[in-house]
């Protein structure tokens, strides 16, 4: 029970939640509450209004157990509760996310790192722009609050998009039933949050955030 | 015809489809072949990948224990209405 029980199939997991196992809630809860929290926040105001959200959205998920039907996954249903909980509180904020909005057509890359001219035209300036990230760094607690603020920067439907592929680590199908997006817009929402977190860890890491310490 | 050769600036715009498996086989093949003559955009997926490795320690946060223990709290009251 408890953790373990996670990785088994939905219909295990959801028999356990019906027989009112704490511990499979509990694991539950552990595993899901913060991604939740991070993709209701995409919606509202405030984060306390998104954690506000989420206990609702958990409520719903436990009064929702004897009618689940098991066409989705388990976890593609709960997200759902969460992002329709989040929707309707972010419209009584005025504050929806529109998710027809793709956000801006930027960049991946900041255009001066390519030759603007010339035979070698659109190809690195030089081989170093793109430098080695120390591994080491990468693990640190400060590299992962500084992504965190990064990510907090990023348009909602990016930041929701990103969330559940990277950070939740769902596939590019549960994502787009989650969102009711098509793959392609998914794609590209997913390709312009990446673009600005891997530019931003970069530039954080460049500017020699080893050396602060 | 010869398709011209795929460049740097183009690469990092199409590498999300790549990692995807969403690019048509004639795409694939020019990226793929961009990708063996360019260490620097070798590189530049590696960073992609070594932000999602980060990304992914994000979900390891633990929930607050007081909104924890209200959902637990929760779960028996509705469990044992």
């Amino acid at each position: 029970m408890g953790h373990v029980v996670l990785d088994a199939p939905d219909s295990a997991v959801l028999a356990a939640l019906r027989a009112g196992d704490e511990e499979t809630f509990a694991a539950l809860v552990d595993r899901y509450h913060a991604s939740m929290v991070r993709v209701a926040r995409a919606y509202v105001a405030t984060k306390e209004t998104a954690e506000d959200v989420v206990q609702e959205a958990w409520i719903g998920v436990v009064q929702g157990l004897s009618r689940f039907e098991g066409r989705s996954s388990l976890k593609t249903w709960m997200f759902r509760i969460v992002t329709n909980k989040a929707m309707t509180r972010g419209g009584r904020d005025a504050r929806s996310v529109p998710f027809s909005s793709l956000g801006a057509d930027e960049p991946a890359v900041d255009p001066s790192c390519f030759r603007d001219s010339g035979r070698w035209q659109g190809w690195w300036v030089s081989p170093d722009v793109v430098g080695h990230l120390p591994e080491a760094l990468l693990l640190s607690k400060e590299v992962r609050a500084k992504i965190d603020a990064v990510i907090a920067t990023l348009p909602s439907s990016q930041r929701v998009v990103i969330t559940l592929r990277d950070i939740q680590g769902m596939t590019a199908h549960e994502a787009c039933d989650v969102l009711g997006v098509s793959e392609a817009n998914q794609r590209v929402l997913l390709h312009r949050a990446r673009s600005k977190v891997r530019t931003a860890l970069e530039e954080y890491l460049r500017d020699g955030v080893g050396a602060e310490a | 015809m010869i398709d011209p050769q795929l460049r740097c600036v183009e690469f990092v715009e199409l590498v999300t489809d790549w990692m995807e498996d969403a690019l048509d086989d004639r795409t694939l093949s020019r990226l793929e072949e961009h990708l063996v003559i360019c260490p620097p955009c070798g590189e530049y997926v590696t960073q992609l990948r070594q932000s999602a490795t980060l990304l992914r320690t994000l979900d390891a946060e633990a929930p607050p224990p007081e909104a924890r223990r209200e959902l637990l709290e929760m779960f028996r009251a509705q469990r044992d209405a």
